[in-house]
């Protein structure tokens, strides 16, 4: 009987699980589950909203895909899939999210840790007292005495305040109660049963500020290393109303956007980051930032993004069909050294460049001086147009490996004949170069050339590290620069040195998303003519 | 294939349930539970022992315990020496961690629960933290005496204390001891001295500017500018602008002036200064003590002497900042006082990276000549601004001199042009406000605001219900008063909501409070009195 019992459990275990192998899975997966949940219920606690539910859609999807056979086929995916939501689409979210908030200075935490912050405050009221303070500990460590000296030198010895009891004070005499001879500071060197605790000892006690000692009706509670108090709660939270009132003087505080604000425009700290909808966008929009030299950083925008693509990809293209040339010797060593710009660091790169156009110290310009023998070189950043030139040469510098690269791998895929084809035909090498090399390598590299432009037209690192976007434009009215772009110029908006506000940042770098998200449309389009006429040839 | 959803929702259910259950022990909001148990372990029954041995009070602690500190590159490795004798004195951990983008990092980190406890960094930046409740107030007991006043002040806000300071930065005036034999003592001295320098083929410039603002504030000082002036009580005005004022295009044309006679070099790039100096291509600099070390390394002639002319330059105070959100509150603030705090952690940070002690005791044995010669620079130094309306000022104000130097503007139209952008950007800062300013302010904020400023915020209403509303005590007295909106006169309004009308006039019969009301549809205030 027990067998027979056995049998269609053991099937479905067969079934479902697979034998050994997918019991290695599941407990996997619930090893998995069991710290992402974790860490999932900690995000939770510290009120990080967003990213917990983002975590746990990735927990369900990974228990899905790993525990259904329906789902095997993903599994391959499911890690990529699980990084692509976590690292890609929830900061694209999070993002928007971000532009409804006033996540910035003033308002970095949640609204639970805020609240939390300013119940945390304390007030001493007016006949309250305050003392130095040395703690001895109980030998179990469960309990804690407090000897108490006051601004006029008096001293107490206080017990915990547990319950409705109330602590007590104990006489400071010696021989009573356990109390051993007193020190040079008055504190008894000894009490029975408990041990006096130093200074450090004391800190490291995580109970210690928490108890509270002495009469119930006035309790004492430890507010630093120096000091304890006859401490109360400053302000009450009402959650009904979501307001604080200063239990001292009765003062009412408003939640205003954050911000526990009271009359006169006081305000309490911390503030929390709070949804305020449109107004990142409106103050955009209403910015003295678009008004001035946002024209003239939109037009240089576009230059600079398509002249670095035309010129690294000129140079590029030149060079490799430079190396097609069979006569050309000691081809290997000259790609490999070719391609060095392209595999150290840009921004090694143009740290480097940066210091060698240095306009007092930098070897470009000792070179002019001394060729040209004039006594200064020309001001490579201080001068606009001269600044925009330096940073398309060190663009190019850094670009034309790139497309070298591209380039030589699609000459290779231009066939022969076609070239053998139109040398009958008398056609001129210019001519060749035109009509034939050039739209059939513009069939496989062209989406790479528009990748290309969009990753130009956000090169922040470039512009920000060569000369921070300067000179500066002497008719702005914000933070710009002739050599600023979009990314860099909406950077100095919301950072800068203006303080940090992520929720502006947010609203603006939708404004550039919705730009870029223009031109990759455009990248579709171009992509499907370029496949047109790939198919025409 | 039933089960096998029944089995991926139990496993899901489970591992989230098993979660949230083992979550509380690492839970950092979980207060310690005081057992109520039992009874307060005095028994005075009992006779004491009068043999039990003094507890031994330097007893090390259970190393249960470390401090995690962010500190900079000049002043983590300090830090870390002092760790190993941290460890050996109390048997705790002192974590240095080199950051080098302290306050950035410090603001995600620390309300995430991953902040370290203690932060090194200058005043001027630690305001924000504090306003944004990152930092905990300190309490230095007896010790505070110690600190020197300024330094201290410069890390209260609110009349709380939130930092330790333990150095002061402020520029010193910098020359070549080999090129410059009579120390100048005015801008006309210097003049001199380098055109004979430069007559003499010794140098190519006298003189290079490190920066446009900071680097060049003693010398926009002694000729009068200034960027916020001070109220009565020695605190920044924002309304106060300097900028555009005669002072700084007075320090501008003459800059300008020594770059045309070629005197001053038009650089303004701040690593290309110091090379210069260090070079010997310039006599003449102005230079914090951050640049000792290396100017020592390379074995360079330099000299400090005081501004000329009697230039102020601006003061920074480092100091160290304890995380509110760190577990270990007490113990930071402890190992604050108790081991840093002291005359030997102080020099021994002085000595690592030449700085002016902010602890007394250290800077009375300061015997470092360069050190005493920038304290001597700095002692009328004026505490870099910590209101945030500086942040607004740096860029333009910086950008004027650049715009002077290469031609492209007089220094008037330079100057007025940056304290118009800078104007301009804190206004942007009080739109929306309402405000009435009136010659009750002074008297019913405490002297937060001056009368009739419309863009002080402390006597500013806030809304409620659809109207602006604000409760101010003000003692007896005739005032009068008016609506001012958008933190300035351009949209005000009088008696019966008239724009730009006449003022309100009330009469406070004995000191109480006053309670305004203002109207946003019939533009009319309502003052109630006590």
């Amino acid at each position: 009987m027990t067998e027979t019992k056995l049998q269609p459990e053991a099937k479905f275990v067969q079934k479902t699980l697979g034998g050994l192998s997918s019991l290695i899975t599941l407990i996997i997966v619930i090893l998995v589950d069991l710290g992402l949940g974790w860490f999932t219920y900690r995000l939770l606690q510290l009120g990080y909203y967003p990213l917990s539910i983002v975590f746990i859609i990735i927990i369900l999807f990974l228990t899905f895909v790993f525990l259904s056979p329906k789902a095997k086929p993903l599994r391959w995916m499911a890690i990529g899939i699980s990084a692509l939501i976590l690292f890609s689409i929830f900061p694209i979210f999070y993002t928007v999210y971000n532009a409804f908030t006033n996540y910035g200075d003033k308002h970095f935490i949640t609204k639970t840790q805020a609240i939390e912050k300013i119940q945390e405050q304390k007030y001493l009221p007016t006949e309250g007292k305050t003392y130095t303070w040395i703690a001895y500990q109980s030998s179990d460590k469960s309990h804690y005495l407090l000897f108490l000296k006051d601004q006029a030198g008096t001293t107490y010895l206080m017990t915990q305040t547990e319950g409705d009891k109330g602590g007590q004070a104990i006489d400071l005499v010696t021989g009573q109660n356990g109390i051993g001879e007193l020190d040079a500071d008055g504190s008894p060197k000894t009490i029975e049963g408990y041990t006096k605790m130093n200074k450090l000892l004391a800190a490291v006690d995580k109970a210690l500020p928490t108890i509270k000692f002495g009469p119930e009706e006035r309790t004492i509670q430890i507010s630093s290393p120096n000091t304890a108090a006859e401490l109360l709660p400053q302000f009450n939270y009402d959650a009904a109303t979501n307001t604080f009132t200063d239990a001292e003087n009765g003062t009412v505080y408003r939640d205003v956007n954050g911000t526990y604000s009271g009359p006169g425009g006081k305000e309490l700290i911390p503030g929390y980051i709070a949804n305020i909808g449109l107004e990142n966008f409106n103050k955009f929009v209403t910015s003295p930032g678009l008004r001035g030299p946002l024209v003239t950083i939109i037009i240089w925008n576009f230059v600079f993004a398509f002249l670095s693509v035309f010129l690294t990809f000129s140079l590029g293209l030149a060079i490799s069909i430079l190396y097609g040339d069979p006569s050309f010797k000691g081809k290997k060593i000259l790609r490999t050294l070719l391609l060095i710009p392209y595999t150290i660091p840009s921004l090694i790169t143009i740290l480097i460049w940066r210091g060698m156009f240095n306009p007092q110290l930098g070897i470009i310009n000792r070179i002019i001086t001394d060729v040209f023998n004039v006594a200064e070189g020309p001001d490579w950043f201080l001068d606009a147009t001269l600044a925009r030139i330096a940073i398309l040469v060190v663009n190019l510098w850094l670009g034309y490996p790139y497309f070298m690269l591209v380039t030589s791998g699609a000459l290779q895929s231009i066939p022969g004949d076609i070239y053998e084809a139109a040398e009958v035909d008398g056609a001129s090498p210019w001519k060749r170069f035109f009509k034939i090399t050039l739209p059939l390598l513009l069939v496989s590299v062209g989406p790479l050339l528009i990748a290309s432009f969009i990753f130009n037209f956000n090169n922040f690192n470039l512009i920000y590290a060569f000369v921070g976007g300067g000179p500066p434009i002497p008719s702005a009215t914000t933070q710009a620069g002739y050599t600023d772009i979009l990314i860099s110029y909406v950077y100095n908006l919301a950072f800068g040195s203006r303080g940090i506000n992520y929720g502006y940042a947010s609203a603006i770098s939708i404004f550039v998303f919705a730009i870029v998200a223009v031109m990759s449309l455009l990248q579709f389009r171009f992509t499907n003519m370029w496949e047109e006429v790939g198919e025409n040839v | 294939m039933k089960k096998s959803y029944l089995l991926f929702a139990i496993v899901v259910i489970a591992s989230m349930v098993l979660a949230a259950c083992a979550a509380p022990t690492a839970a950092p909001t979980q207060a310690p539970v005081v057992e109520p148990t039992k009874a307060p372990v005095v028994e005075p029954t009992k006779a004491p022992e009068p043999t039990a041995a003094p507890v031994e009070p330097t007893e090390a602690p259970e190393p249960t315990a470390s401090l995690r500190i962010w500190a900079d590159e000049q002043r983590a490795p300090v830090l870390n020496e002092l760790a190993a004798k941290f460890k050996e004195t109390y048997n705790m951990d002192l974590v240095v961690e080199n950051v080098s983008t302290i306050r950035d990092s410090f603001i995600t980190a620390a309300p995430a629960g991953e902040g370290p406890d203690i932060i090194i960094v200058p005043h001027d930046q630690a305001a924000q933290l504090v306003a944004s409740g990152l930092v905990a107030p300190l309490d230095l007991g007896e010790k505070e005496a110690d600190f020197s006043p300024s330094a201290l002040k410069a890390f209260t806000y609110d009349g709380k204390l939130y930092g330790m300071p333990y150095a002061t930065e402020n520029l010193g005036f910098f020359y070549n001891k080999e090129l410059v034999e009579t120390v100048p003592t005015t801008w006309q001295e210097v003049y001199d001295i380098s055109k004979q320098l430069i007559a003499d083929g010794k140098v190519k410039y006298g003189m290079v500017l490190a920066g446009t603002s900071y680097d060049a504030y003693p010398w926009m000082t002694s000729q009068g500018g200034y960027v916020f002036g001070r109220n009565a009580a020695g605190d920044y005005d924002p309304t106060d602008l300097g900028i555009g004022k005669e002072g700084m295009i007075k320090f501008a044309t003459m800059a300008k002036q020594w770059v045309d006679d070629g005197v001053l070099s038009d650089n303004l790039d701040n690593t290309t200064a110091k090379s210069m100096f260090l070079n010997g291509e310039v006599a003449f600099l102005m230079n914090g003590p951050w640049e000792l070390n290396n100017l020592r390394t390379a074995n360079a002639p330099y000299a400090i002497a005081a501004f000329p002319d009697g230039g102020v330059p601006f003061m920074g105070v480092q100091g160290f900042l304890v995380n509110s959100f760190s577990k270990n509150v007490l113990l930071a603030q402890t190992f604050l006082t108790e081991f840093i705090a002291t005359e030997e952690t102080m020099l021994a940070l002085e000595k690592a990276d030449p700085r002016v002690p902010a602890y007394l005791p250290a800077l009375a044995k300061l015997d470092d000549p360069d050190l005493i010669k920038i304290a001597e620079a700095g002692k009328d130094a004026q505490p870099m601004p910590a209101i945030p309306e500086m942040g607004k000022v740096w860029t333009a104000w910086g950008d004027a001199l650049t715009f002077v130097f290469k031609g492209e503007k007089t220094p008037e139209d330079a100057y007025t042009f940056a304290a118009a952008a800078i104007a301009e950007a804190i206004a942007a800062d009080t739109k929306g406000m309402v405000n009435v300013p009136g010659s009750w302010q002074a008297a019913g904020t405490a002297g937060a605001c001056e009368d009739w400023k419309p863009e002080c915020p402390a006597s500013a209403l806030t809304e409620q219900d659809g109207k602006f509303v604000g409760t101010f005590t003000i003692p007896a007295g005739d005032y009068e008063v008016k609506v001012a909106l958008d933190g300035g006169w351009a949209v005000n309004y009088g008696v019966d909501g008239k724009a730009d009308g006449d003022n309100y006039k009330f009469t406070v019969p004995a000191d109480g409070e006053v309670t305004f009301t203002f109207d946003p549809e019939s533009k009319l205030l309502d003052i109630k009195l006590p």
